[in-house]
């Protein structure tokens, strides 16, 4: 990630504030900064959700192709990641600077959505072994203020919670020739079910403890965070250990089990938030860049 | 399956194939999970390793390599000296490791192809995060080792395999280091069998939910543990595991990795004794 450089003594300070379990900006060990979720962002995606979490802001577009299903799994559609660190965020993103960091994320990602569990491909599927919706995840990270993979994982699941896939009226195979009739109706689209889908926490080790939700300040004392994909009922679908340390094991169990109890209450409030904005309709405020 | 750019001196298959597994009798493939659901096929218990043969220096020109076999999946590594950090202009304090991991293109049922593609540079990157505290970074600044992890055949818990022989040819290339690296991989199926380092077979078994209810916990996990300093370095999971089941799958994996623990320093203690009795017969010649 993109380092801050910071001398010896702000970093002492950043540590004993976390000993004492009050962080520079006045937070405990395991509070998260506000988030702001907003849907429905960008006029020609097929879903799309802005994430701010704090100064860190994630952009995600969702678009939907049809594509032929891979051989091995002729019933699945598919779902496909790519992140992008654009050089607004950091210079250090510059050329191919943010290339490692991008598909760390976008890998992350994709595992944790792999599993059949997780989310349902099947239910992209038009014409088993024919045909199916291949939906393409765009992340574009605007700005980095630290905790990019939880900011990034809210922002996807909240897009593809706002996804709406066309209709198909018709489908049919006629002489080895697939025919499909959509919908006329541009209000007539299905949406994915996203009730399971996992979001990422990362808890981030500085000098003996672990916070959640760092600051770029706060990464640039820990030598090892860990990441893990949890659903709502308190599944660890992928995990992923970063940085150039290592872990005891009872750290490590104990970093387990905080953040399974957090992703669980991360997932409420995310889907709380989504339920909230949906419900107000079409008539809801729109903020969008002009805050 | 997928686009490679075209090398005209290969032969070149059709654009578009199928792996014929697919058309394989879906019946022999059932009777077969049926059979691991019962008990492993190769007899073993469910926290049992297999038998591991470990080797190091067997190639020349590295400065150092070790090999792994551990039943049918075989790993060759090997590491060369530090060198200059390439298109690099700043200064960094810490040297740096240079890990790569491939699948040899005929190591496993699907041909791979012969640059690596996106699963194996995920690989090398947790070979990266594996080794990378185990190495003094310290003691080579602004210098690169080259590590390269090769699997000539793969029955299931390469990545692991690759990490511990990774580990034995640092040492043997006399990298310094805190501590040897070991992995250890266990799957869970969905009935909530366990197996300790998992062949192919049962690593497929894993991930196979047909007709379940999805209480149960399933998946894999990889860890890497620096034994003496007990400590993870690396933990790969997929799958969905609630957290008892997790915390005890690590519990049993850093205890299953005291055995490999053991066989590595074997490993590198049979090579000093062997090179320390070469010098001494050439002394005496």
């Amino acid at each position: 990630m993109a380092l801050k450089l910071l001398s010896d003594a702000e970093k002492v300070f950043i540590l004993h504030g976390v000993k004492d379990d009050f962080r520079c900006d006045g937070r405990t060990r395991q509070e998260y900064r506000p988030i702001e979720v907003e849907t429905e962002i960008v006029s020609n995606a097929s879903g799309s959700a802005r994430v701010r979490l704090a100064n860190t802001d994630i952009l995600v577009g969702v678009k939907t192709e049809i594509d032929t299903p891979s051989p091995t799994k002729p019933n699945e559609g598919k779902l496909e990641f790519f992140v992008d660190c654009s050089a607004n965020a950091t210079p250090a993103f510059e050329g191919r600077g943010g290339e490692e960091l991008a598909t760390e994320i976008s890998n992350t990602l994709s595992k944790a959505y792999l599993c059949e569990t997780v989310f349902d491909l099947q239910s992209l599927c038009i014409l088993p072994g024919q045909q199916c919706w291949k939906l393409y995840v765009d992340i574009l990270i605007l700005e980095c203020g630290g905790n990019l993979f939880d900011g990034v994982s809210l922002a996807v699941k909240s897009a593809i919670y706002n996804t709406k896939v066309p209709r198909i009226a018709s489908a049919t195979i006629d002489g080895g020739v697939v025919d499909l009739q959509l919908s006329d109706d541009p209000y007539d689209f299905q949406t994915l079910d996203v009730s399971s889908a996992p979001v990422l926490v990362t808890l981030t080790k500085i000098g003996e403890r672990c916070v959640v939700d760092p600051t770029a300040e706060e990464e640039a004392c820990s030598l090892v965070s860990v990441v893990l994909a949890v659903t709502e009922k308190g599944r660890c679908v992928t995990t992923l250990v970063r940085g150039e340390g290592s872990l005891h094991e009872d750290t490590l169990i104990d970093m387990l089990k905080v953040g399974t109890s957090l992703g669980i209450e991360m997932n409420k409030a995310l889907k709380a938030a989504l339920k909230l904005e949906q419900s107000k309709g079409e008539n809801k405020e729109r903020f969008g860049f002009l805050k | 399956m997928f686009a490679m750019p075209v090398d005209t001196k290969r032969i070149q298959g059709p654009e578009v194939s199928v792996p014929y597994d697919q058309f394989l009798a879906q019946q022999s493939q059932q009777s077969n999970e049926e059979a691991i659901g019962k008990e492993r096929i190769d007899g073993r218990k469910s926290d049992e390793l297999r038998e591991i043969f470990l080797k190091t220096a067997v190639l020349s020109q590295a400065k150092g390599s070790a090999y792994i076999e551990m039943n049918n999946t075989k790993v060759i590594c090997s590491v060369f000296d530090p060198r200059e950090i390439p298109r690099k202009s700043e200064f960094s304090v810490n040297g740096e490791l240079f890990c790569e991991f491939k699948y040899a293109p005929f190591s496993c049922r699907r041909k791979r192809g012969h640059q690596q593609d996106s699963e194996e540079k995920e690989m090398s990157a947790y070979l990266k995060r594996a080794l990378e505290p185990a190495v003094c970074r310290h003691e080579f600044p602004n210098l690169q080792v080259d590590v390269y992890a090769l699997v000539l055949e793969n029955d299931g818990s390469a990545l692991a395999a690759a990490i511990t022989c990774a580990g034995l040819a640092l040492a043997d290339a006399s990298i310094p280091m805190f501590d040897l690296v070991v992995a250890v991989q266990m799957g869970i199926s969905i009935t909530g069998k366990k197996f300790l380092d998992p062949t192919l077979e049962e690593e497929a078994y894993c991930f196979t939910l047909s007709g379940s209810d999805e209480k149960g916990s399933f998946g894999r996990v990889t860890a890497a543990f620096l034994p003496s300093l007990e400590q993870f370095s690396q933990v790969v999971q997929d799958g969905s595991m609630v957290t008892e089941t997790y915390v005890e799958v690590l519990k049993e994996l850093a205890h299953a990795s005291k055995d490999a623990y053991r066989l590595s320093q074997e490993c590198l203690l049979k090579a000093v004794q062997t090179s320390k009795e070469i010098k001494n017969a050439e002394q005496k010649n």
